[in-house]
């Protein structure tokens, strides 16, 4: 059974028939046309699979299935835009998908990274960060600050530290965050959110997925 | 004449089938007369004339709630004899600007009403097990008269909908029939479009999505009541329903058990 997650800039695939299954990345940019999956979630999920789940859905039966505490509150932070759910003694409590105003924040951070050359693991938290809207507006900031005196690197490190900042306000301030999507990989992003955050990585979609097909015990 | 209601006697002088706009809930006074002159009744809050909504930067700025938008693209296209247009506190504060600019810009009546009707009429609709689309169509339909509402069996309700009857219809079919209707558009139903206590209340022990239009002051109440509903998604929406809106309460109504309760 091949279950994929298909997120504007990168896909994320298992297939749960192969012998040893792993979730493995594909650039959307290099997928085929032709290619079809037996159930899929994310932004370009309806093109690929006759079975589309939606990804609050997916994003809510990973979150119940990896986090084993009946309060919690677990933040996806993709390309595209920024969603969260929300549990409160076992139960949905809230959720949100930030389509707007949370536009193409990690597509624009992933964009910087390679413009300015930076490599986000090295990159200090910065004491400042200013007020962002979207990824797109924010860029204009970063200009502002470069404009003002202030480096290239720290223009867009107060920049990231914004986003994770909006991020986290979005998700009703919790004291501890679980994180998925692709920033998790970002260590500057991760780490400048405030208060405790859990990584789980970017296959939290595809493990709800596996859940909601009553697969997940083929998961690896 | 009524208070806060300015004169409508000019009513009287329109020749039967004479189109006449509305908007809000005008006071029954006023719908009486109209139904006595005869006249046919355009809802302006809906969406009748379908033309592009950046039309309507030419007089109201981008961002602004698209109801009110929609009247403005409504009253320049639609060849209209009168408009009525509610502005008191069963309605907002925008629309007592948008009655500014539709009294400056057109050369029909523009006359502002501020019902604040205590007589209950009921909410048999907002009980009823319709398709939610429809239902909210039928309450929209009923200020347009004032016989007494046709009385139906109340449903056991699974989901809740709180709000204005939304800029876009289809996210509505998102919900199951045994949705029950809270908010201004029971307000609606019940002919007491300024009662904040009705528009208030909820029930906690149903899953409800708490809507307003973006750019609407009903915002703020819709986030503040979804804050202290226990189970609740406060949901704003301008113009057309995107995928994530319908992502965000489909995605609710399944995860609530709303689906398997409705089957």
């Amino acid at each position: 059974m091949l279950l994929a997650d298909f997120g504007t800039t990168y896909a994320k695939f298992i297939d749960l028939a192969a012998p040893h299954p792993a979730p493995y990345l594909e650039p959307s940019k290099n997928l085929s046309h032709e290619l079809r999956v037996d159930m899929a979630t994310g932004h370009n999920g309806k093109r690929f699979s006759n079975r589309y789940i939606n990804e609050l859905t997916a994003l809510a039966r990973g979150g119940e299935h990896l986090i084993k505490e009946e309060n919690f509150t677990l933040l996806d932070c993709g390309s595209r835009d920024i969603k969260f759910v929300r549990y409160e003694k076992g139960r949905l409590a809230d959720m949100g998908w930030n389509a707007e105003c949370g536009a193409s924040m990690g597509f624009t951070i992933e964009l910087l990274g390679r413009y300015y050359n930076i490599d986000y693991e090295q990159l200090p938290v910065p004491e400042q960060s200013f007020s962002v809207t979207c990824g797109v507006l924010g860029m204009s900031q970063i200009f502002d600050e470069i404009t003002a005196g202030c480096g290239e690197e720290t223009a867009v490190a107060r920049f990231v530290k914004s986003i994770a900042i909006n991020a986290y306000r979005f998700a009703g301030e919790p004291e501890r965050i679980y994180l998925s999507g692709g920033l998790c990989d970002n260590q500057l992003f991760v780490k400048s959110f405030p208060g405790d955050v859990i990584s789980l990585g970017r296959f939290v979609l595809l493990k709800g997925l596996a859940v909601i097909a009553n697969k997940e015990n083929e998961w690896p | 004449m009524l208070p806060g209601t300015e004169d409508i006697s000019c009513l009287e002088a329109l020749a039967p089938g004479a189109p006449v706009g509305i908007v809000g809930v005008p006071p029954l006074a006023v719908m009486t007369a109209l139904e006595k002159s005869g006249a046919t009744i355009y809802d302006l809050d809906e969406s009748i004339v379908k033309r592009d909504m950046e039309e309507t930067i030419l007089y109201l700025p981008r961002v602004y709630c698209a109801i009110l938008r929609t009247v403005v693209m409504n009253s320049f296209h639609l060849d209209l004899q009168a408009i009525i247009i509610d502005v008191g506190p069963g309605k907002c504060d925008c629309a007592l600007h948008v009655a500014t600019i539709l009294t400056d810009r057109l050369p029909i009546p523009v006359l502002k009403t501020r019902n604040i009707d205590a007589t209950a009429y009921g909410t048999p609709l907002c009980k009823a097990k319709l398709a939610l689309p429809d239902k909210i169509a039928r309450i929209c339909k009923s200020i347009q008269n004032t016989s007494d509402h046709v009385q139906l069996p109340a449903c056991r309700a699974t989901a809740g909908f709180w709000g204005v009857p939304p800029r876009d219809f289809s996210l509505l079919a998102l919900f199951p029939e045994t949705t029950h209707v809270y908010g201004w558009t029971r307000c609606m139903e019940n002919k007491t479009p300024a009662d904040l206590e009705l528009e208030s209340h909820f029930n906690p022990t149903l899953p409800t999505v708490f809507f307003a239009q973006t750019f609407c002051a009903k915002t703020a109440l819709a986030k503040h009541l979804a804050s202290r509903h226990p189970h609740s998604l406060f949901l704003d929406n301008d113009i057309t329903a995107g995928s994530s809106t319908r992502a965000k309460i489909q995605a609710f109504l399944e995860l609530s058990g709303v689906y398997d309760a409705s089957c």
